[in-house]
């Protein structure tokens, strides 16, 4: 039964498998060895099904479903597949999987055509699912690896529905369906068979999910079922002709995937080395064993009767909605990686502010989520953009980070960390004081300025007393530790450190450590 | 594994939207207009419970009593698709015409019977018994209604036929996907239109062919059933193939323009410069030739106005029929498979000790148990046509037979089709304005006599001495005249046209190019008050 549950199209993939082997041994990459299975290569391709991150389903109204709702709760009479209702294609996730094309340099077609995928399944209630299986939306592009830098070619990428979820409850022998994800869109997005090891393929899931959060077209959640992946493995070797591939189904993390790639890997070279040829089928991935296990073979392969959808129009996108898509995007990592060093930030504070956005909350129909390059790059109008990212990793984040907080908790508005950085700036309040007011910020939200804060506690920098107040307090500490000033006046300026923390103790911060040691050792020198 | 209700079927539950509907109480306030018709006709299989509101003698349609198919939703009364696997469903929407037609005021008297999903050609594949046509032929109107000669009403709309024809409503809605309402409209000798594709809303009609279906008109006259197409016409968000507003225009102020050209508001109006196209491929050797007679009166008429008959050729007519059975039969195929017994559909058990393993047996004994046969045989002929080693040579081959009949059409009329030339086409003047053809090769066919009226399922339900009957494929022979207009989308009209030498009627069709629906029912009014006899 598990086997029907996640039935995806495989043809296509063969297809493009046969094509792909056709004109070159092994494409563009070259045969690498690997220690674990010397004398080996590994061939691997995957499709991705992600779930697009828009507010209302692909052809009908109703609301996409959030994870915990009441099941059979986001449902409208065409997602139950109604008799008389009819789909109506939701723009919002045109655009988006438009969006996730440009991302990954592919080719948005003028026209692209929808058909219907026949099986029948309790959780497909209109007994076919809507896809692009002839024309699809996208052709062709890449995706450059993050960690391993290889260019990996997409084959094309297609809209889709999602289908409902049905569970079994083996106490009452009963299954369930849940319409609520019946009908939200996804996209379906193949990659050439360019992976060459289960860590290229994980770099790949996870290179891909960066990009779709980035764009905003999917929250990528593995654990949540937003993105899942079936991947097509074949070993041969090294020099021999491709060996034929297995598909395996359903994978739900990256980490997953490399282990049904590395024990799909074994256990085609096991059956190489006996002699037996590898029988082409599709497969499931046993978590708790990590083994893949045969779900059907190549005979059993259903026939999904594809057939053009009657009541979709063909998707005509001219070229200069893909422009206005294209100009109004959200930048690429890449792009964006590179801009944050052209600012003059360290390749660490842009990894930090990076790292930030890849966890924050995706939002809807790909509005801007409030993320911490956004932040940045409002904080560093004006400013300094390296005191401006200094202050936010190291002090707002820090605070954040300190409180078990993450930057979508922040309650500090870019205004008001904008002007607690001027202030320290121009000499108003320390270091010091101003990292005081920002965890009080933290503490306590409100709208209220850095300035009024400081000045009801009483944190404005005493510089402008004429040095009164630093006066009095070291006075005050030379009293307090007659035995430590003794020994600086004996000509030991290493313990001196121990009177300026005592000063700045007194002060509350609010003095400036350089001015308080010049007069330390102003008050020692000269006097007996 | 066991299929027990899932709670997806329990949200909606049976309780709240599959209610039964005791819409053929007798208390009903419309018995007593139908003055027990219906229980000679059958022609409504549910009847409204509103009651009739006062009816000025006038032609708006909100002064009009309008009964619709019953695979057409309605929120008050079930939608049955006179199938077994709907019996009781009552759709929690009324459909856009309908909404339309209660918004102007319209009456909804019922819920006409049909062909099981719209497939047939003689509504005689009907959970809910055959139509009986209420034709009366002259000589047996003194014989009891009992003892008179029981002929079909034509399929799949017959109930909508039937219903306008014995006076039970001023006018019916019904779909036609390859001859539907133009059929019984001409064995019943009733009015029937197939608009344009797309210009009537299909949202909240059962489908059976998507990229075919239409929903369509029957009325006494041409004049009430323009009444009612000008108030349901109009363009529909909520359905993707609805033609917008844009295109309407386009091809309705071209048509316009054509008709200011004539004083159609005459009796006798001059129609020189309009020019009638004679299809010569419709005119098979299985056409009965007392048709023509009525035929040859209407062309005659027309002549003697002024206009210019001529004869055309449409070449790819005769792989039409395949190329719509292929089409018809594998959009059903797909339509159909929601009706599962899981979400919808009546859930038939396995028997006791069956194999429950495999899910496919549940499936099947559903389907197989409340599918006729019918509809059975098209969703096999549909599903094999649609396998990965068919489909080029079926699917494909049809569509491509569907250009050639759409590209045939478009060579023979004057005016360029709007939703498939270039703007800039401008009419031809050696082209035809209309097509003129027999709207069915025979007048309707009797019915087998007796208490068993075929419950369809295993016997198409026509008697012993009709030709069509022989085999299963004849009946498909009916539409052989239908389904060009079907697979061009273009509009067509049936108008009574006399009756044949059995004393039944003859319908003749009119067709016109895409959008041009006023023109073909300004020449269908022409058509209609021919006398019936020269």
């Amino acid at each position: 039964m598990l086997a029907r549950r996640n039935v995806r199209q495989s043809r296509q993939f063969q297809q493009l498998w046969r094509s792909f082997s056709s004109y070159g041994l092994h494409g563009s990459r070259e045969a690498k060895q690997d220690k674990r299975w010397p004398g080996w290569e590994v061939v691997v391709g995957i499709e991705v099904h992600a779930q697009i991150k828009s507010r209302r389903k692909l052809f009908s109204g109703s609301l996409t479903s959030q994870p915990g709702e009441a099941p059979n709760t986001s449902v409208s009479a065409f997602d139950a597949a109604f008799p008389g209702t009819l789909p109506k294609l939701n723009s919002k996730c045109v655009e988006l999987a438009v969006r996730t094309a440009l991302a990954l340099n592919s080719e948005v077609q003028p026209r692209s055509t929808f058909d219907r995928k026949h099986y029948f399944y309790p959780d497909l209630p209109a007994g076919y699912q809507i896809t692009q299986r002839y024309a699809p939306l996208a052709k062709g592009g890449f995706l450059r690896l993050a960690k391993q830098g290889i260019p990996v070619r997409i084959t094309q990428i297609q809209l889709e529905q999602d289908t409902a979820k049905s569970t079994f409850d083996a106490r009452r022998r009963e299954s369930h369906v849940d319409l609520n994800r019946a009908g939200s869109g996804l996209m379906e997005i193949v990659s050439e068979p360019d992976l060459r090891s289960p860590e290229e393929a994980g770099d790949y899931i996870r290179t891909l999910q960066a990009v779709l959060r980035s764009v905003g077209s999917s929250d990528g959640n593995m654990e949540q079922g937003s993105l899942r992946c079936d991947v097509n493995v074949s070993v041969n070797r090294t020099g021999a002709p491709l060996g034929t591939r297995c598909e395996i189904k359903n994978l739900n993390s990256a980490k997953f995937a490399m282990m049904a790639i590395t024990s799909e890997v074994f256990r085609h070279i096991e059956l190489l080395e006996s002699g037996v040829p590898v029988p082409q089928e599709t497969r499931g991935f046993d978590e708790d064993r990590a083994e893949t296990f045969k779900l059907r073979s190549k005979e059993d392969a259903p026939d999904y009767r594809y057939m053009p959808d009657p009541n979709l129009p063909p998707l005509l996108l001219t070229k200069e909605y893909v422009d206005r898509i294209r100009r109004t995007m959200p930048e690429l990592p890449d792009a964006q990686r590179a801009r944050l060093l052209a600012q003059g930030l360290s390749p660490r504070d842009a990894d930090v502010l990076m790292a930030v956005d890849a966890g924050r909350e995706v939002g809807f129909d790909g509005e801007p989520g409030r993320g911490a390059v956004a932040y940045f790059d409002k904080l560093a109008q004006g400013r300094d953009p390296k005191v401006a990212v200094n202050w936010m990793t190291h002090d707002l984040l820090g605070q954040l980070s300190a409180r078990k907080e993450t930057f979508g908790d922040n309650p500090v508005s870019v205004s008001q960390l904008g002007e607690l950085i001027d202030m320290v700036q121009t000499g108003k309040i320390t270091g010091t004081s101003g990292k005081t007011i920002l965890r009080h910020m933290i503490a306590h939200p409100s709208d209220s300025s850095p300035l009024e804060l400081a000045t009801k506690h009483s944190l404005n920098a005493i510089a402008s007393d004429d040095g009164v107040s630093l006066r009095v307090w070291c006075k005050e500490a030379i009293e307090a530790l007659p035995d430590v000033a003794e020994a600086v006046r004996k000509g030991n300026p290493r313990v001196l450190n121990r009177l300026v923390g005592s000063v700045m103790q007194r002060s509350r911060g609010r003095a400036d450590a350089q001015s308080v040691r010049e007069m330390l050792e102003a008050m020692l020198m000269n006097s007996p | 594994m066991p299929l027990r209700q899932p709670n997806a079927a329990k949200a909606f539950s049976r309780s709240r939207l599959f209610k039964t509907n005791a819409a053929l109480s007798t208390e009903s306030p419309w018995e007593h207009v139908f003055e027990g018709r219906n229980t000679s006709v059958n022609a409504l299989v549910s009847i409204s419970n509103r009651p009739a509101s006062e009816r000025p003698e006038s032609s708006r349609v909100g002064n009009l009593a309008i009964a619709v198919k019953d695979n057409i939703c309605t929120a008050s009364m079930p939608a049955t698709c006179s199938s077994n696997m709907l019996r009781g469903f009552v759709p929690p929407f009324d459909a856009t015409v309908v909404n339309l037609l209660r918004i102007a005021g319209a009456d909804i008297v019922g819920k006409t019977n049909c062909d099981e999903f719209g497939m047939g050609s003689l509504n005689v594949n009907s959970i809910h018994d055959p139509v009986i046509n209420p034709h009366q032929v002259a000589s047996a109107a003194a014989v009891p209604w009992a003892e008179r000669e029981r002929r079909s009403a034509g399929g799949s709309s017959g109930g909508s036929a039937a219903a306008v024809a014995a006076s039970m409503c001023d006018a019916a809605l019904g779909t036609d996907t390859g001859g539907s309402i133009r059929l019984p409209a001409s064995y019943c000798g009733v009015v029937g239109l197939k608009p344009s594709y797309g210009l009537i809303s299909r949202w909240g009609v059962i489908s059976y062919a998507d990229s075919l279906d239409c929903v369509g008109i029957l009325g006494k006259n041409v004049d009430t059933v323009k009444t009612v197409y000008d108030a349901v016409s109009i363009f529909d968000p909520k359905d993707p193939t609805s033609a917008t507003t844009e295109s309407r225009d386009k091809a309705s102020t071209a048509a316009r323009d054509r008709i200011q050209s004539f004083d159609f508001e005459e009796a006798e109006p001059n129609l020189s410069g309009l020019r009638i196209g004679i299809p010569q491929e419709y005119f098979p050797a299985e056409l009965d030739s007392t048709i023509l007679d009525s035929l040859r009166r209407v062309i005659k008429r027309l002549h003697s106005l002024g206009a210019s008959v001529v004869p055309v050729s449409l070449p790819s007519t005769p792989y039409a029929l395949s190329a719509y059975y292929v089409i018809a039969s594998a959009e059903a195929s797909s339509n159909l498979a929601r009706y599962d017994g899981i979400q919808f559909g009546s859930r038939t058990s396995l028997p006791p000790g069956a194999d429950k393993s495999r899910p496919g047996a549940v499936y099947a004994r559903t389907r197989s148990t409340n599918f006729g046969s019918e509809v059975q045989k098209r969703v096999l002929l549909g599903t094999y046509a649609l396998t990965a080693d068919a489909f080029d040579n079926y699917f494909l081959q049809a569509q491509r037979v569907r250009k050639l009949i759409r590209s045939d059409f478009n060579a023979v009329f004057r005016a360029p089709h709007v939703l498939s030339s270039p703007p800039t086409a401008t009419p031809r003047i050696s082209g035809v304005d209309v097509l003129l053809h027999p709207s069915a090769i025979r007048t309707a066919p009797p019915l087998l006599r007796g208490g068993d009226l075929g419950r369809a399922s295993h016997n198409d339900g026509l008697g012993e001495s009709s030709p069509a009957a022989a085999s299963g494929l004849d009946t498909y022979l009916q539409d052989i005249l239908t389904v060009p207009a079907s697979l061009a989308g273009l509009p067509a009209l049936s108008v009574p046209a006399g009756y044949g030498a059995d004393g039944w009627p003859v319908g003749v069709s009119v067709i016109g190019q895409w959008g041009c629906d006023d023109l073909v029912m300004r020449i269908g009014h022409v058509v209609e008050s021919t006398p019936p006899c020269a």
